[in-house]
């Protein structure tokens, strides 16, 4: 797929205007983007996400902190927000379903948010429970919808542990769900005790654990299916 | 052979008064019911929230059970907010540890962030109660130990009556209308915060964790939020205690700088070397893992928390966060005698 010079222009715009959060340059090159008949989905990946990429790198290196994030973030959905319906097909090598909400008790859904931004990019399909969710919803909502994965996300130590719960009654119900856990109190040592598939201590790593994960659970399908045969 | 010559009132108290003690104090600014405390008394977690005097026994029955140094009420975030207006959740239907939450924001958009604080906002929703809780804990143990409590710090308290989400971005677009809403804010807080002393509190810790760097910058930290909690620390005259979570090596100094007597960190601080920048005279606390180490820990773990603690330089050995109250009592005893054993 070449890239003519006004492919990489708008690419390099829609980028920028993530980074630097300017929701107005980045909802003119989208618009541009449709204008010129640039696949939409290119412009997504190259361009948007690979500003929210940058984002990433410069909250690790603590350029920018939580409102610098939540602003790119904004940017990141108005681009989204024009494009995304004129995508035909999401080539990420996955598709997925995921439900994603914040535990009981625990009302902050910042990190949350920033998580269901990027499966949203990702073209995962997304059922957000919200926040404040009681534990057995989220099992319910897994087997209405079959999803693949389940996020859990807790602010607060105090109600983190509510999480454990989920995990065990889900692994219970369906062996074969993923299920991530995020939040600042998360830690690799507690994803690994209480039997999660991945976690995320913030959104930087979170597609791509969930990328991974669906990868896995694509191949152990693929493995059982030749095992049939 | 016990090291111990003072109660830990005394311990607590000659602390925050930079007089020398026996060993180093063992006890915390932030929640510490357990749950074999509320079992001692009957109690549903869900209730003691409501009522001054559950919450007081309650809170009273770690020092008692434990030895831990102190009694703090309350247990939940949202006392201030109440105040303000908001509407709180206690989850009185479940059976699980749930803390209460804001249902009902205060304020709604930006064109309502220009609220003002009603005259007797240390009268209104649960600060009563909180007052009588004190006044009952200080007749149940305060002969013995110290008798704390808490209030949010003005930005934590923003964020408790707004979205946070916009909250954030504000203090970074319009600084000016969020700093004029926190100085608003910092004004229902003293008021808060005197009613407690007077009703007997021994030490108030101001909980200030939605400005970690985590999530703020130090420099907004610095110039947005730091001269409110100066003007709160000015304005008390009893023991005070500066709280953030997270990361806080970057900002340890302005936490100092505020006047608060004290400041308490979490497990993310490195806490020699705040120690090393603050110098040997600050009153730094912290900074065990209150869930990882205390209630999931062995009893190795625990006790190398403890000696590492005071190894490090604390001040007062001090959980990072409120103790989540499963905590299983042989590692709270376990706890009190290495203090016992090690903090001399």
């Amino acid at each position: 797929m070449a890239n003519t010079e006004k492919e990489k222009e708008l690419l390099e715009r829609l980028k920028n205007g993530v980074i630097q959060y300017d929701e107005d340059s980045v909802k003119e090159a989208a618009q541009e983007v449709l204008d010129v008949g640039m696949d939409p989905n290119e412009a997504i990946f190259d361009g948007l996400v690979s500003g929210m990429e940058e984002v990433g790198r410069l909250f690790e290196t603590q350029e920018y902190f939580v409102p610098e994030l939540l602003m790119c973030a904004d940017a990141l959905y108005v681009g989204l927000d024009i494009l995304k319906p004129h995508v035909t097909k999401m080539d990420m090598g996955v598709r997925g379903s995921v439900v994603i909400g914040t535990v009981e008790g625990d009302v902050h859904d910042i990190g949350k948010n920033i998580v269901k931004m990027m499966f949203d990019v990702a073209g995962f399909t997304v059922y957000d429970l919200g926040r404040d969710v009681p534990l057995d919803k989220f099992i319910e909502e897994q087997i209405k919808t079959d999803s693949d994965l389940v996020c859990l996300s807790a602010m607060m130590t105090t109600t983190m542990v509510g999480m454990q719960k989920i995990i065990d009654k889900l692994k219970a119900k369906n062996p074969n769900v993923k299920i991530m856990i995020g939040g600042a109190p998360v830690s690799r040592e507690i994803a690994d005790k209480w039997g999660a598939d991945g976690y995320a201590a913030d959104a930087n790593n979170a597609l791509k654990e969930a990328i991974s994960m669906v990868s896995a659970l694509k191949r152990m399908r693929d493995e059982s299916r030749q095992q049939t045969k | 052979m016990s090291i111990n010559t003072m109660n830990s009132r005394e311990r607590v108290l000659k602390l925050f008064r930079d007089e020398k003690v026996d060993r180093v104090p063992c006890f915390s600014g932030m929640g510490n019911v357990t749950t074999e405390g509320l079992k001692s008394l009957g109690y549903k977690f869900a209730a003691v929230h409501l009522d001054a005097k559950m919450m007081a026994q309650s809170a009273a029955s770690t020092y008692k059970l434990f030895g831990f140094e102190c009694g703090v009420v309350p247990f939940d975030l949202c006392v201030e907010a109440e105040a303000l207006g908001a509407r709180i959740n206690v989850y009185a239907h479940s059976e699980d540890l749930l803390y209460p939450t804001i249902k009902e924001k205060v304020i709604h958009n930006e064109a309502e962030m220009e609220i003002s604080v009603p005259e007797d906002i240390a009268e209104r929703g649960r600060v009563p109660l909180v007052q009588e809780a004190i006044s009952i804990m200080k007749q149940e143990i305060g002969g013995e130990a110290a008798v704390g409590t808490y209030v949010l710090g003005p930005f934590t308290l923003a964020g408790q009556i707004m979205e946070l989400n916009d909250l954030l971005k504000l203090s970074f677009k319009k600084p000016d209308k969020v700093g004029r809403l926190l100085d608003v804010l910092t004004g229902a807080i003293i008021k808060i915060a005197k009613s407690y002393e007077a009703a007997g509190a021994d030490y108030i810790t101001v909980r200030e964790m939605g400005a970690t760097s985590d999530v703020l910058s130090p420099r907004v930290f610095k110039n947005l939020i730091l001269p409110y909690l100066g003007k709160i620390f000015s304005e008390l005259k009893g023991s005070t205690v500066l709280h953030i979570c997270g990361k806080t090596n970057d900002i340890a100094l302005f936490m100092k700088e505020s006047g608060a007597k004290a400041i308490s960190v979490d497990q993310k601080n490195d806490l020699a070397e705040t120690r090393k920048k603050l110098g040997n005279e600050a009153l730094i606390f912290g900074n065990y893992d209150p869930y990882n180490t205390l209630v999931t820990g062995d009893e190795e773990k625990i006790r190398s928390a403890v000696r590492k603690c005071i190894d490090d330089g604390a001040s007062a050995v001090w959980p990072g966060c409120d103790i989540w109250p499963t905590v299983p009592p042989e590692n709270m005893k376990t706890m009190m005698d290495e203090i016992n054993k090690y903090g001399g």
